[in-house]
């Protein structure tokens, strides 16, 4: 009866024995063929390196053999370390002579000769001592999924090969180079394990079992997941039509069997700096999607600033781009908040006054009565007021069937070409500017001897009737105003016109709080000297105008930025910066005297806006605020 | 010449051992684990098996004894090989059905000779 061994040798035992015995048997067997090959004369320095390497193996058998004898029941820890420390001396003149033998004349270009003595170097590699890591686990079966991902800065790489000796090598290699790895016996099994972990690189085998390695190339190629993995297929084929295989199905690199271990450091690192190249335009591309997001938000008015902080964690320009970007985007929504503000106090301020003022005015002798219809279009509802040339009516336009407002020409300028000349220019003018600031002119017309305009119908009232409902109003509601009067002027002034005619009664604010500037009826071309005025003629209304204007100098857009002060003056104050019982004293005034301070009439005005106001009422033009669009500026900036 | 099936899932000893049996002058063909082994021995081709012990699918204790099991390849030479080296694997090849028993590091001598001794007269 035989006795059965199992029940004395443990399992650990018969598999350090056969994972010790095995790279002998590679060892000794390849330098036997090699030596085999080398008995020419010229070849005696190749024998006698073999011959040592056979040696040498032969010592590191006899280590074995006598610290694991064929009855060993379990090897301890320590008679393991201490074993692979006795064979250390024979395996280092194993790899010494190997490298002697490669640097031989010839070698190199022996392809078979070469090719065996890597895979004596290989065989010897198998009996370096095992890591400190994994001391413990030598001879024991390793538990080849339960790797950790990589540490920080560590690659992840996963080995696929169904022959354990493989793995074995190449996960020792790649460990030794300080990548972590991950090892799977076959492609079913890689492919479970890419799913599991985050890989930098993978190394394939070719051939294996149920699942080779085309097939599982293929199937991580397909996936959009994994398809970015580089992969770098090795076997032990090296036809060419393998190689073109592999990489038109997507492999990024080919390793032949066995390894030079030059070939492997060498072609892992260069995959692994692409797949790092790769990673990087990937997250910097995933980066400018967020800044574009990010911008697509502020317009929709969805930002949200913490969509931006890693994108601005980066040093270079991108990073810059987002931080630039979210600082801008922080500002101009402050701004909003700020405007929305002050547009809900403004709107306040009307809804109190619209009680109060009294829509319609009475009919003072007008030419047109409620029903009477121009020029077969417009069917006039009701008199609105009068502009400075003639009244307003409100009209029903019968051919678009929408309310518009019409402006008629005095009866009396009818027959004068200075008045139709302006009238006309008024038109031209305001059709240049089209905002949401500006009251859209729409037509010029004429019916039995009577001009008229059509303009776009603002429900609600003028500043002058809010200023005369509510005395004063509040500083959010004035800078309200003094925003949507800038934007207007910004816009008029950039294309040549100033209004010259700015004042409470043209300015029109409707039911949401917004601005609308009306009746450029006197406004000129600033570039040009208007052949219209004639000297010492003043065109517009004494209280708003500029000292310039005034006296009848030559205006330009500043002058209009002087009758803003005044209206904001008279806005926050409820009365002009200077009154005079005539137009001469008034006129000496705005010349000679310095407006009261804004402070001492009104409390709780900032003391930046009261200066800012304060800056748009200098005498001379040249200390004025200078542009509306620094106008508008200042106020955005305006806590 | 005599057609020599080895049956082993290492590649680098399939490598190896093959290449120096064919410079001694025999055919050798290879399969990489027990199924497969079974399979090719049946075709009735081989003169002789090299049987790796430790084998995936079914290893090379179980692959003997199907194929003693088998009339046509019972007596088939199979020589059993093991870098395990364990006490009472000699014996244990022999009861499995083995001819005979080698260990891993082969010394080829020692080998060549066991395969000569089953060899058949004149193959």
């Amino acid at each position: 009866m035989i006795p059965d061994s199992d029940s004395v040798v443990s399992e650990a035992a018969k598999k350090l024995r056969h994972e010790l015995r095995t790279p002998i048997n590679h060892i000794v067997g390849y330098a036997e063929m090699l030596l085999e090959d080398s008995e020419a004369e010229e070849f005696a320095d190749r024998r006698s390196a073999l011959e040592e390497v056979i040696a040498a193996a032969g010592e590191i058998l006899g280590e074995i053999n006598t610290a694991l004898p064929p009855s060993l029941a379990e090897p301890s820890d320590e008679g393991v370390r201490r074993l692979y420390e006795a064979f250390q001396g024979p395996r280092a003149r194993v790899v010494e002579a190997t490298d002697r033998l490669n640097g031989l004349p010839g070698v190199a270009d022996d392809r078979d000769f070469a090719s065996d003595l890597l895979r004596i170097r290989e065989a010897a590699e198998k009996l370096a001592p095992p890591d400190e890591a994994d001391s413990k686990s030598a001879g024991q079966h390793r538990d080849e999924g339960s790797r950790a991902d990589a540490e920080e800065g560590q690659s992840l790489i996963l080995v696929v090969d169904d022959d354990e000796n493989n793995r074995e090598v190449l996960r020792r290699r790649l460990e030794r180079e300080g990548h972590a790895t991950v090892c799977a016996e076959n492609g079913v099994d890689a492919l479970e394990k890419v799913a599991a972990h985050s890989f930098d690189l993978v190394l394939l085998d070719v051939m294996m079992p149920e699942m080779d390695g085309y097939e599982t190339l293929g199937r991580l190629k397909l996936d959009a997941v994994t398809r970015d993995i580089p992969v770098i297929m090795i076997s032990a084929l090296d036809d060419m039509r393998s190689i073109v295989r592999c990489i038109e199905k997507g492999a990024e690199d080919y390793l032949p069997k066995p390894f030079d271990p030059v070939l492997l450091r060498a072609r892992i690192d260069a995959s692994l700096e692409k797949k790092r190249f790769r990673d990087q335009e990937v997250d910097y591309l995933r980066q400018v999607d967020r800044v574009i997001e990010a911008a697509a938000s502020v317009e929709s008015g969805a930002y949200d600033r913490a969509s931006l902080t890693e994108v601005g964690q980066r040093a270079d320009a991108l990073g810059r781009l987002a931080r630039v970007f979210d600082s801008m985007a922080g500002e101009v929504r402050s701004r909003e908040m700020r405007l929305r503000t002050r547009v809900r106090e403004l709107r306040q301020e009307i809804d109190a006054a619209r009680g109060s003022v009294s829509s319609t005015e009475a009919f003072e002798g007008g030419q047109l009565a409620a029903g009477e219809t121009l020029a077969e279009r417009y069917e006039i509802v009701e008199l609105l007021g009068h502009g400075g040339m003639g009244a307003v009516y409100r009209a029903r336009d019968l051919e678009l069937d929408e309310d518009v407002a019409i402006k008629m020409l005095r009866p009396e300028f009818v027959a004068d070409p200075e008045s139709l000349e302006r009238f006309k220019t008024e038109i031209k003018l305001a059709r240049r500017i089209s905002h949401p600031n500006v009251v859209r002119t729409h037509d010029f017309g004429e019916t039995e001897g009577v001009r008229f305009l059509t303009m776009e119908l603002v429900e609600g009232l003028t500043l002058r009737d809010l200023i005369d409902s509510r005395g004063q109003l509040g500083v959010s509601a004035v800078l309200a105003i003094a925003a949507q009067l800038a934007e207007s002027l910004v816009i008029a002034h950039a294309q040549g016109v100033v209004h010259r005619d700015i004042k409470p009664q043209n300015l029109l604010l409707d039911e949401e709080g917004v601005l609308k500037v009306m009746d450029f009826g006197v406004a000129c071309l600033s570039q040009r000297s208007s052949n219209l005025t004639q000297a010492g003629a003043i065109i517009g209304t004494p209280a708003y105008m500029s000292p310039e204007q005034l006296i009848g100098e030559h205006v330009d857009e500043r002058s209009d930025l002087y009758s803003v002060g005044v209206v904001l003056y008279e806005c926050l104050s409820g009365r002009p910066p200077l009154d005079g019982s005539s137009p001469i004293t008034l006129i000496a005034k705005v010349l000679r005297e310095d407006p009261p301070p804004l402070g001492e009439l009104t409390e709780g005005v900032p003391e930046a806006v009261a200066a800012l106001i304060h800056r748009l009422l200098a005498k001379n033009p040249n200390d004025r605020i200078a542009s509306a669009a620094t106008l508008g500026g200042e106020l955005a900036r305006m806590n | 010449m005599p057609k020599i099936l080895l049956v082993e899932d290492n590649e680098m000893n399939r490598d190896m051992l093959s290449r120096r049996l064919t410079r001694r002058g025999f055919e050798v063909a290879i399969a990489v684990d027990g199924r497969e082994g079974v399979e090719q021995a049946s075709t009735g081709e081989y003169d002789l098996v090299l049987m790796d012990m430790s084998l995936p699918e079914i290893d090379g204790w179980e692959a003997t004894r199907r194929l003693r099991a088998s009339p046509d390849t019972a007596s088939l030479p199979i020589i059993a090989l093991t870098a395990h080296a364990m006490a009472g694997d000699r014996e244990k090849a022999l009861e499995a059905g083995c001819d005979d028993y080698d260990t891993k590091p082969i010394e080829l001598k020692r080998l060549l000779s066991k395969i000569e001794a089953l060899l058949p007269d004149g193959s």
